[in-house]
């Protein structure tokens, strides 16, 4: 890639929960906003771009970097808000990578949040229709969206709800030893399995829970990120992807742009065996359910057969394939903020600073992904060494 | 009006209702909704691989070619999956949460396109991967121009 090559130097996330009614939307934001600094060593006076941003219509706020970026003390700074329903961190984040790689800022800062609790739970029972003309006469939300990609998973691999139970204990396994997660349920395969079906094969414990919380990170050219810290993670390359379509749920179900985006970056940095090369993962997967097809884009299980590796027992933070070890998207989903709290995560592990469910051994690279809408990804490698 | 808070809380809430109702123009997809007024469903068709697709789109996103040919895609379709939903979820015609008893289908089409549905067959254990189902429509003038204007797809 040409541009400066970049580090993030400074991580910090709130620990999330499904209410936080003590604060409002700026303060939840500060909370992230001064963790991170507060890691970077920096204060505001050194940041000299900001970029923000949060899932609109799950907050109820149109615009709302106009009263949240005085209220982060960040009147004055470059910078703008950016929005992309689930995939908003993500491009937060990529936006940031965009303006530190580019030499014209030294210090970025970038913050994403949602602070679900003030909208009822109303996203999930479909709130935000992409397009009412294609999707009006159904209610659309992540529920149906990942009824209708798991259906069609199980028809296709031949998996069944029994797998589908597994990846989810695997995830609440990771979240009870992380701090910050949200859910810590203590769940088995028959739990879940016994759990409400909101539409078939997806139960309650399946999808991702409503949150409120806030991730921030700091970004800086090289020269400077080795002034301001022992640990950067550098930034090894990251990538974009929307996808054309898919408005109907239709068109393609296991259509996504993830196996594109990887495909892309593996390319480009020389990755030929990402089970190998690439030693955590943190993925964003709205459904537990999406793991499984997850895990073969980006190419640690081969098409349709991910699955089999959770019957294997292989998959968890100290297995073959440490997937998801903070505990991922199901036990926290602040959505707009959730990108960025893997890229902080992806970074944790990479400092070997993710405690309890730090994943054993040295971690030289890790691979964070953003998921919104019905297919758009951004994908994210990181590194400890240049 | 204050929302009741939990007595150790100090802070305050204030409720934001809001309705808008939008008015948001078709463009060139127009065309697919003056053929559901017809009893026909067509798509879009891509010059390079022949790919139909619903919704259509002026140009083929994977090819940037334009897309100007329409094509019929028939009365029936391949079933690709179904499920119920049991849950209230808000029907966005009127913004009110409802249940829903109908189970929701992906069908391919004839044409080759697909397309969501709603289906005549309540029973989703009946519903099989592969049976060909067929559209069921509103009587003509009742027509909006809407995919529902397709009532549900029944198994042939
Ligand atoms: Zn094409």
């Amino acid at each position: 890639m040409n541009g400066e090559r970049i580090a993030i130097v400074g991580v910090g996330q709130t620990v999330h929960k499904s209410k936080r009614t003590d604060i409002n939307t700026a303060e939840l934001c500060a909370e992230a906003v001064e963790a991170a600094l507060a890691d970077a060593q920096m204060t505001m006076k050194d940041i000299d771009c900001v970029i923000l941003g949060s899932f609109e219509p799950a907050d109820g706020y149109s615009g709302p970097d106009k009263w949240i970026v005085p209220e982060i003390g960040a009147v004055g700074k470059a910078g703008f808000e950016m929005q992309n329903v689930g995939t908003t961190g993500g491009v937060v984040a990529a936006t940031g990578f965009n303006m530190a790689a580019s030499g014209l800022f030294q210090n970025v800062l970038c913050v994403a949040w949602q602070k679900m609790d003030e909208a009822a739970g109303a996203f999930g029972r479909g709130g935000g229709g992409a397009n009412e003309y294609w999707t009006g006469q159904f209610p659309m939300s992540p529920i149906t969206n990942f009824a209708r990609r798991t259906y069609d998973y199980m028809t296709r691999s031949g998996c069944t709800e029994e797998h589908l139970a597994m990846v989810r204990v695997k995830q609440d396994q990771c979240a009870q030893r992380n701090k910050n997660a949200q859910l810590k349920l203590g769940l088995t395969v028959e739990k879940v399995m016994n759990d409400f079906l909101l539409a078939w094969p997806i139960r309650r414990l399946h999808m991702c829970p409503t949150t409120a919380g806030s991730a921030a990170i700091v970004v800086c050219p090289e020269k400077r990120a080795k002034k301001v810290t022992k640990k950067p993670v550098w930034v090894e390359d990251w990538f974009t992807c929307h996808q054309g379509g898919a408005l109907t749920m239709a068109e393609d179900p296991q259509a996504s742009t993830l196996g594109y985006a990887c495909r892309k970056i593996y390319k480009r940095c020389g990755i030929t065996n990402p089970k190998k090369e690439i030693n955590a993962w943190e993925v964003y997967e709205p459904a537990s359910t999406a793991e499984l097809r997850w895990m073969e884009e980006v190419g640690v299980a081969e098409d349709y057969k991910a699955w089999k590796l959770f019957e294997q027992g292989k998959v968890g933070i100290e297995k073959e394939i440490p997937f998801n070890p903070s505990g991922g998207v199901t036990a926290t989903n602040p959505i707009g903020a959730t990108p960025v709290v893997r890229v902080v995560e992806a970074s944790l592990q990479i400092r070997g600073d993710a405690e309890e469910h730090q994943v054993p051994g040295t971690i030289n690279r890790a691979l964070a992904t953003a998921y919104g809408g019905q297919g758009e990804n951004v994908v994210f490698l990181l590194k400890k060494t240049l | 009006m204050l929302k009741k808070e939990e007595p150790q809380d100090p802070s305050v809430a204030f409720r934001y209702p809001r309705v808008i109702t939008y008015k948001h123009s078709l463009g060139y997809q127009s065309k697919f909704a003056h053929a559901l007024k017809m009893g026909r469903i067509i798509a879009t068709k891509c010059p390079v691989d022949g790919r139909c697709t619903i919704p259509p789109r002026i140009v083929c996103p994977m090819h940037h070619v334009k897309q100007t040919e329409w094509v019929d895609q028939g009365q029936r379709g391949k079933l690709l999956s179904a499920f119920k939903i049991n849950f209230p979820m808000f029907d966005s015609r009127t913004g009110d949460l409802k249940s829903w008893e109908t189970p929701i289908v992906s069908i391919e089409l004839e044409g080759g396109a697909r397309m969501d549905g709603w289906c005549s067959e309540t029973d989703t254990e009946k519903l099989k991967p592969g049976m060909v189902l067929e559209a069921v429509w509103r009587p003509a003038e009742e027509r909006q121009g809407r995919v529902d204007d397709i009532l549900y797809w029944k198994p042939v």
